[in-house]
């Protein structure tokens, strides 16, 4: 054998996944085609996250006079993309050399190349025939292809980043967070998007609440959403509701499909993922598909947990992924962060719940911020008051959802929140607020 | 200032008593060390002190009321502090009581005294309402055995399913005990199996009796035993005419000195004789800590049956002891044991068992092992029997024996070397005396 294991395909789940396999003594050898950190660090998570902190950095700006600071005419100011872009992929190489170095570091062989799993134990890479143990699959996903508009107008969401200049009309086509917060960038910029819709609810998720959020949110912002089944397209523009839109691009953000390796047959599909079951094994047992290939998840930090889940199991350690406790994170204004069970789940799991909600108009922190835009609301059973799900909508929810994902984790109850003591002033106080409100004490409601 | 007294957890993993008498009454005054309520116990009856001297300002349950270890028995003021500062004393004292009370194990109940605090492990965060408990209350809980991680869910959920938490075995990072292990942990216990084997209903003619404290333990001892020990028994046959002669003997020189010998005695010497040569008989398992526990001390335990159950009072280092002094001990403690005035002391630390059910009746039996011992030996009836001697029929005086052990420690081989050497020295007892 050459290797005890080959991960092909370098994103959130592989490059995590090499690391370990690396630290826990494993001789790996990963492969990707293109990119070190794969979607999410070159086109995904952190480009798209970088765009946005600038564009709201610009909207923030405008509103200097009303926090006491003068002197910010709003008339000058430009959102330039050319900066915008230079620092966005001075993130994008800090944080791929990163990876490389802990590659290195691990003993973890790197090859940039296209891979084919001929068996069980072969992979072919650069005309070379390589045998190992144990292959793991992170290829990832791609949009699926568009075919509404013309093909020419397309810019896949991996060119974005490369654009000499924006479109001053785009279409962002597709569903799912990535088309709200691209239309949430351009709209923050001054340039009016048309979102259109593929399909509905907008989030491909089982949440009328946190779809409720996002709805609210793209009507405030005067979003313009188009569900594709009332529109007609004509070269240029398009009509909806007998009215037309021009349009200069389209941006493709529409669901993921996964991106295949060549393999075997025998290598099972459901619905055009790959098949696994829960240790993340495929029909052939020595080889795993982990991340957005596998279809469970499309979230980078549940790709790299099931990596690390997957080189456990490796090991012989057997502890199945639990996905409900990974967090949704929606990068809006305000931002929008889920985890645990939605009250769909509880529903239909016939489980005895209770909601409770503080809002962040009685939030001290939230007011002086001007970030009062929000609430966060908790799902707990009735019978150990555990909590099971946790939704935030604050300025700062994407890091906020971070102490919820503790507390579902140690399997906390509403009393843990109320009691654990949070320091004023702040945003997080909400949380314990939000606990006394479940427990029967509240105080500031 | 208010002293509240709880039932003191006495050892031997008693749960709960049954109160018999109250020595006190509400408004006497009372020193400490006087002793407050008679309990039945796990086994015994036993007087519990005060610890404190004061006068009895409540007192807590009526004759024949169970009371669980950590209730309040009684309350006492105790004098010389009042006002809002015997409050504030009161309450301090409440959460040192677990400490203080190990301190004061000179007053005499049996065991070490120790005041369960108000849960041995700290409580889950919605246990109960958030008004229930203070945080200091919570934190001064008894500092004694295992105390395991758990999450505040697993803890919740143990407690409303009865089970003490800090035996459960935790998946999770650190042992961590979560809600998957709270609800895959199955007690010992059986008692829903037995619900459904039993098919007595209202319409027959039954009669349903609580079952006393005694009848509870040994429930529970001989299930522990079945469950967790590997039985395999022997059993044979030993002519033991010479002991049947020495035995006479002296039962008659020593009857008018009061003493009762019984062929007991003798049998506890040649076990204790026998034990000294084969370790793994007086031995214990650690199955957690992978270890076997050899003692080089020797307690024999000596089942009594008694009206109210099965007791097991243990004579103690017996191999230091000789045929006459095991004599007078072993009439005393069953003496206590039929009056019930055993203490838990009588019935610790036993290395090893006999019964000697053949004074009753019966010949071989297949005896339970007192666990967490590995050995018990069963002395069957004595009875003139045809042997053969001398490539001749003629009477013998067979002693009946079946012994059962704990096979993970012990095998066969084991158990007949040292079953051997124990029938040569009933055989010959006289080779007991030179050794």
């Amino acid at each position: 054998m050459d290797y005890d294991l080959i991960i092909i395909g370098a994103g959130p789940a592989g490059y995590v996944s090499a690391i370990r396999a690396g630290q826990t003594g494993l001789k790996t050898l990963i492969i990707d085609e293109k990119y070190v950190g794969g979607m999410c660090l070159n086109w995904g998570c952190i480009p798209t996250k970088s765009i946005i902190e600038s564009a709201k950095l610009y909207q923030r700006v405008k509103t200097a006079d009303t926090f006491g600071v003068d002197g910010v005419d709003v008339d000058l100011l430009h959102f330039n993309w050319g900066k915008v872009k230079k620092k966005t992929n001075t993130s994008v190489r800090k944080l791929t050399k990163g990876i490389e170095y802990l590659w290195k570091k691990n003993g973890v062989e790197f090859i940039q190349g296209r891979a084919s799993i001929l068996s069980d134990h072969k992979v072919e890479v650069d005309q070379r025939i390589l045998e190992t143990k144990y292959i793991l699959i992170s290829t990832g996903s791609k949009p699926a292809v568009q075919s509404t508009f013309r093909a020419e107008k397309t810019i896949e969401i991996e060119s974005l980043f490369g654009l000499e200049t924006l479109p001053v009309k785009p279409i962002i086509y597709g569903r799912g967070s990535t088309a709200v917060e691209l239309a949430l960038f351009f709209k923050f910029i001054d340039i009016d998007p048309i979102l259109v819709l593929t399909d509905t609810p907008i989030l491909p998720i089982d949440d009328e609440f946190i779809n409720m959020q996002v709805d609210k949110i793209l009507k405030k912002e005067k979003i313009k959403v188009f569900p594709i089944n009332e529109i007609s397209v004509r070269d240029a523009v398009i009509v909806y509701q007998e009215k037309e839109y021009e349009y200069d691009a389209v941006v493709n953000s529409s669901l993921r499909m996964a991106s295949l390796p060549p393999m075997p047959n025998e290598i099972e599909l459901t619905d055009g993922f790959i098949t696994v079951n829960e240790h993340l094994q495929t029909s052939i047992p020595n080889i795993y598909a982990v991340g957005d290939v596998n279809g469970k998840s499309f979230l980078a930090h549940s790709a790299s947990v099931q990596g690390l889940a997957a080189i456990d199991h490796i090991h012989g350690k057997v502890e199945p992924v639990d996905f409900l406790l990974h967090p949704l994170n929606i990068y809006t204004e305000p931002e929008i962060a889920s985890v645990g069970q939605t009250e769909e789940m509880l529903k239909a799991g016939n489980i005895e719940y209770r909601v409770s909600e503080f809002s962040l108009n009685a939030n001290g922190k939230a007011i002086i911020e001007g970030n009062n835009n929000g609430l966060i609301r908790v799902l707990h059973e009735t019978k150990y008051q555990q909590v099971l799900g946790v939704q935030i909508v604050a300025n700062n929810a994407t890091d906020m959802i971070a102490e919820a994902s503790l507390l579902l984790e140690m399997e906390g109850t509403i009393y843990d929140l109320a009691r654990s003591v949070h320091a004023h002033p702040t945003i997080s106080e909400v949380f314990m607020e939000v606990g006394m409100i479940g427990s029967d004490t509240p105080v500031h409601n | 200032m208010k002293y509240m007294f709880k039932f003191p957890d006495i050892g031997e993993g008693l749960e709960e008593g049954k109160i018999l008498e109250w020595y006190v009454e509400k408004g006497q005054s009372i020193s400490s060390g006087d002793s407050l309520v008679k309990m039945e116990t796990d086994k015994v009856v036993t007087d519990i002190p005060s610890p404190k001297s004061g006068i009895i300002s409540a007192r807590y349950g009526s004759v024949g009321e169970t009371v669980h270890v950590g209730n309040v028995l009684v309350e006492i003021d105790i004098e010389g502090i009042v006002g809002e500062e015997a409050q504030s004393i009161a309450s301090e004292t409440v959460q040192k009581t677990s400490f203080e009370q190990v301190e004061e194990k000179g007053f005499g109940v049996v065991g070490t005294m120790e005041v369960a605090g108000d849960g041995a492990f700290l409580p889950a965060s919605g246990e109960g309402k958030m008004e229930n408990k203070t945080v200091s209350e919570a934190a001064a809980t008894k500092p004694t055995g295992r105390k395991v991680l758990a999450t505040p869910v697993a803890r919740a959920m143990a407690k409303d399913l009865g089970f003490d938490i800090n035996i459960i075995t935790g998946t999770g990072p650190g042992g961590r005990v979560s809600k998957k292990d709270v609800e895959s942990f199955r007690p010992s216990k059986v008692p829903a199996q037995a619900k459904a084997l039993s098919n007595a209903t209202p319409e027959h003619d039954i009669e349903i009796v609580p079952m006393s404290q005694i009848r509870k333990t040994i429930a529970k001892n001989m299930s522990r035993s079945k469950h967790n020990a590997v039985h395999m028994s022997v059993m044979d046959e030993v002519e033991v005419s010479d002991l049947v002669d020495m035995r006479a003997k002296l039962k008659l020189e020593y009857h008018d000195k009061g003493i009762s010998i019984s062929y007991l005695p003798f049998v506890i010497k040649a076990i204790a004789l026998s034990l000294k040569h084969h370790r793994s008989l007086n031995a214990e398992i650690d199955v957690e800590a992978g270890n076997i526990i050899y003692k080089n001390y020797y307690n024999i335990g000596v089942a009594v049956d008694t009206e109210n159950g099965l007791v097991v009072p243990v004579v103690k280092d017996v191999d230091k002891k000789s045929i006459l002094e095991l004599a007078i001990e072993l009439n005393a403690i069953s003496e206590k044991a039929r009056d019930r005035k055993l203490t838990l002391d009588d019935m610790k630390d036993g290395t090893f068992t006999i019964t000697s059910y053949g004074s009753i009746g019966g010949y071989f039996a297949v005896p339970v092992i007192n666990y967490p011992q590995v050995a018990i030996f069963g002395i069957g009836k004595l009875a003139q029997k045809p042997i053969v001697q001398n490539n001749e029929i003629v009477i013998g005086n067979v002693m009946p024996i079946s012994m059962s052990v704990d096979h993970r420690i012990v095998d066969g081989g084991e158990v007949a070397r040292f079953l051997n050497e124990v029938l040569s020295y009933l055989h010959d007892p006289i080779k007991m005396l030179i050794l």
